[in-house]
């Protein structure tokens, strides 16, 4: 058999040797990316991506994304967000995509507590931990952490301080979306422990969809249709506005202290709610303190990389409730104090 | 050309036939919520359904217009936003209260207008259109209020909250709305011109008829209405909140529709969609006073409108229009 020899002459040697350089060149480039690559997904530094999808963008997602961003520069982790905005099948296709892009972790905020699970399976199948914040998953799919807040404590917490004013309440039970976990907890924490509490009665529950026009048509017609109502349970501060104007629209709208003050008391802690207790026009607030979601998913990712921990580790954040005779030595602990109302005042 | 175009009217007994179902439905719901509760049928909540349903109904009117082209627009509930949050922008600039609403509605005339000229001149598809302008008005919006509720001065919440006499402005709006729109629709040549493209827009192109301008005008009409439910409406809630008219175009879609249009176009009233209006709107208000479980709001909910649907069926209202019969017949597809 005759021996292949290869004359490098010329032009055509030249080119050849270039190739061969390059092809060499890039080999080597790839097995040292693919090694650093390695090395610093284990110690996770900043080749570590992972996706966040919300379901909408509000100010408190908005102070969440915060929360994330800054635990993950300090972290090295690269962070890809995407928002749903209110559509479960928007947020399935955004997954999808995170799961496509070989993520190294998943944080979501589930629109649809349920609807969400097929997306934790199809991360589950991919090898990819799925962290669940603020609102808690539905069961079937395997989370690595769930961080949320304790909507059923936090309705309790409602219920308690309402108990605590020690007068006849005649209260608006206005609920959030019903395919809404912290919806359906806020309320049902709130009917358990206002059981305990004589004063409390429950004259009306007004689903709202977490929409502020349904809330501000709910709460106009719950006013008109019982006059005897003093208080209202508002799940949201989100929801504030609406139910402000409600109470202007009807001449019920008096300040903390004034004899025709209606009780109201609401969760979230944002800079509606916290503007509003400025105002006097609420008499408190439980904050659902929200930075701390996002680290806690973070840790919980990067600990799930090296470890493979198959346990689902369930965090729950209990609120803290700020009100008119605490707010001077409180409020600077909520994070919605901190942002100044948007537009007029 | 007049007796051809007054051969495309819809017959004013087929109005009058889609008309009777819709009213009839109306009062259906009305005397059964009137029986599930005491506080129904009282003076003070049928004015709370009222103004509550102005937004809906000015919306409506422009709907009317779109339907009737056998176009459609999903956009409106972004362009109210877009609208409402342009304005709120204004009033931070400190640009003149009496001028804002003005320019709110004419910024909602020409967002329709984008959707008109893409739909009218372009010949995309109306659907594909406004969901694409969906999305970018509702992200503009987003940007301009940082997705972050907007408080509103009291001088921007006057079309919302004020009285005109003893009667809340949104109804005085939404009652001038609908007379501008019902003289528009049935008195001028607009209207019948309206009504010719949607029974057949290639026949009315190749009547000389100006199709291309119709087209551009119904949804700029659509723009219009929505930029002025969005001042009646963030009036009415003293800001503008990011998820504001969200879902709102299926609402208005929903109300147009059992109100007697046609969604294969050439049939529509607006006296019908404000009944459309009127019906969703007690079922929303009846619903909480009848004091029913939530889990079954979005159930009765749908089983009012299958009936609403059903009743018009058994009255003649889904048969197909004379122009859509002569499309079939033809053979030729409308431009």
């Amino acid at each position: 058999m005759r021996g292949i020899s290869i004359r490098l002459t010329g032009r055509k040697g030249i080119a050849f040797v270039l190739l061969v350089a390059a092809v060499a060149t890039a080999a080597a480039g790839v097995s040292r990316n693919a090694g650093a690559a390695r090395s610093s997904a284990a110690k996770g530094s900043a080749t570590v991506t992972i996706g966040v999808s919300f379901d909408l963008l509000n100010q408190i997602r908005k102070a969440e994304l915060a929360g994330i961003k800054q635990y993950a520069a300090t972290k090295h982790v690269k962070i890809i967000f995407s928002v749903a905005n209110n559509d479960p099948n928007q947020q399935a296709q955004q997954i999808q995509n995170f799961i496509s892009q070989k993520v190294s972790g998943i944080i979501a905020i589930a629109q649809n507590s349920d609807q969400i699970v097929s997306s934790i399976r199809a991360a589950n199948r991919a090898g990819i931990p799925f962290a669940s914040i603020d609102r808690a998953a539905g069961k079937g799919g395997k989370l690595v952490a769930q961080v949320t807040g304790n909507p059923l404590a936090d309705g309790a917490k409602v219920a308690d301080y309402m108990g605590s004013l020690h007068k006849p309440l005649n209260v608006l039970l206005m609920v959030g979306a019903l395919t809404d976990a912290n919806a359906i907890g806020r309320r049902d924490g709130f009917k358990s422990e206002a059981k305990r509490f004589s004063n409390i009665k429950i004259v009306q529950e007004l689903p709202t969809n977490w929409d502020p026009t349904t809330a501000l048509n709910g709460v106009t017609n719950a006013l008109q249709a019982h006059p005897e109502i003093n208080a209202i349970f508002d799940p949201s501060d989100y929801l504030l506005p609406a139910v402000v104007s409600s109470l202007k629209t009807a001449g019920k709208l008096a300040l903390v202290g004034s004899a025709k003050h209606m009780a109201i008391v609401t969760i979230d802690g944002d800079n509606n709610g916290c503007g509003a207790l400025r105002r006097k026009w609420i008499d408190a607030d439980v904050a659902t303190l929200v930075g701390n979601f996002g680290p806690r998913a973070i840790d919980a990712i990067l600990a799930a990389g090296v470890t493979h921990a198959p346990k689902t580790k369930v965090v729950e954040v209990p609120g803290l409730t700020l009100s008119q005779q605490n707010f001077a030595t409180t409020h600077s602990k909520v994070w919605g104090c901190a942002i100044p109302a948007n537009g007029f005042k | 050309m007049t007796s051809r175009l007054a051969s495309l009217r819809t017959g004013s007994a087929g109005a009058l036939l889609v008309r009777s179902a819709v009213l009839l439905a109306a009062v259906i719901v009305f005397v059964a919520f009137s029986l599930a509760s005491s506080k129904f049928a009282t003076g003070a909540n049928l004015r709370n359904i009222a103004v509550e349903g102005a937004g809906s109904a000015v919306m409506a009117v422009g709907m009317t217009f779109v339907i009737m082209t056998a176009g459609i627009d999903i956009s409106i509930g972004a362009m109210l936003f877009l609208s409402s949050a342009a304005a709120s922008e204004l009033f931070t600039k400190g640009v003149p209260a009496v001028w804002i609403p003005l320019l709110a509605v004419l910024f909602g005339l020409l967002l329709g207008a984008v959707n008109g000229v893409t739909v009218g001149y372009l010949s995309m598809n109306p659907l594909i259109v406004t969901l694409a302008t969906l999305n970018l008005y509702r992200g503009v919006a987003g940007h301009l209020t940082k997705f972050s509720t907007v408080y509103l001065p009291s001088q921007a919440q006057a079309l919302g909250t004020s009285h005109i006499g003893s009667i809340p402005t949104p109804i005085v709006v939404a009652t001038a709305v609908a007379l501008a729109g019902i003289f528009l629709l049935r008195a001028t040549v607009f209207g019948r011109y309206v009504q010719a493209v949607g029974s057949n827009a290639h026949a009315a192109r190749e009547l000389g008829l100006p199709v291309r301008w119709v087209l551009v005008s119904v949804y700029a009409i659509s723009g219009l209405t929505a930029g002025l439910a969005g001042l009646i409406e963030n009036g009415r809630l003293g800001a503008v909140q990011p998820t504001v008219g969200t879902g709102e175009e299926l609402t208005v879609i929903t109300a147009v529709v059992l109100g007697g249009a046609s969604l294969f176009g050439g049939r529509g009233s607006i006296v019908g969609s404000l009944l459309g209006v009127l019906i969703l709107e007690m079922v929303a208000d009846g619903l909480v006073l009848a004091h029913l479980s939530p889990y079954l709001f979005d159930i009765i909910r749908a089983s009012v409108l299958l009936a609403a649907v059903l009743l018009a069926m058994a009255q003649g209202r889904l048969q197909r229009p004379l122009g859509g019969a002569r499309r079939l017949r033809w053979g030729v597809t409308p431009g």
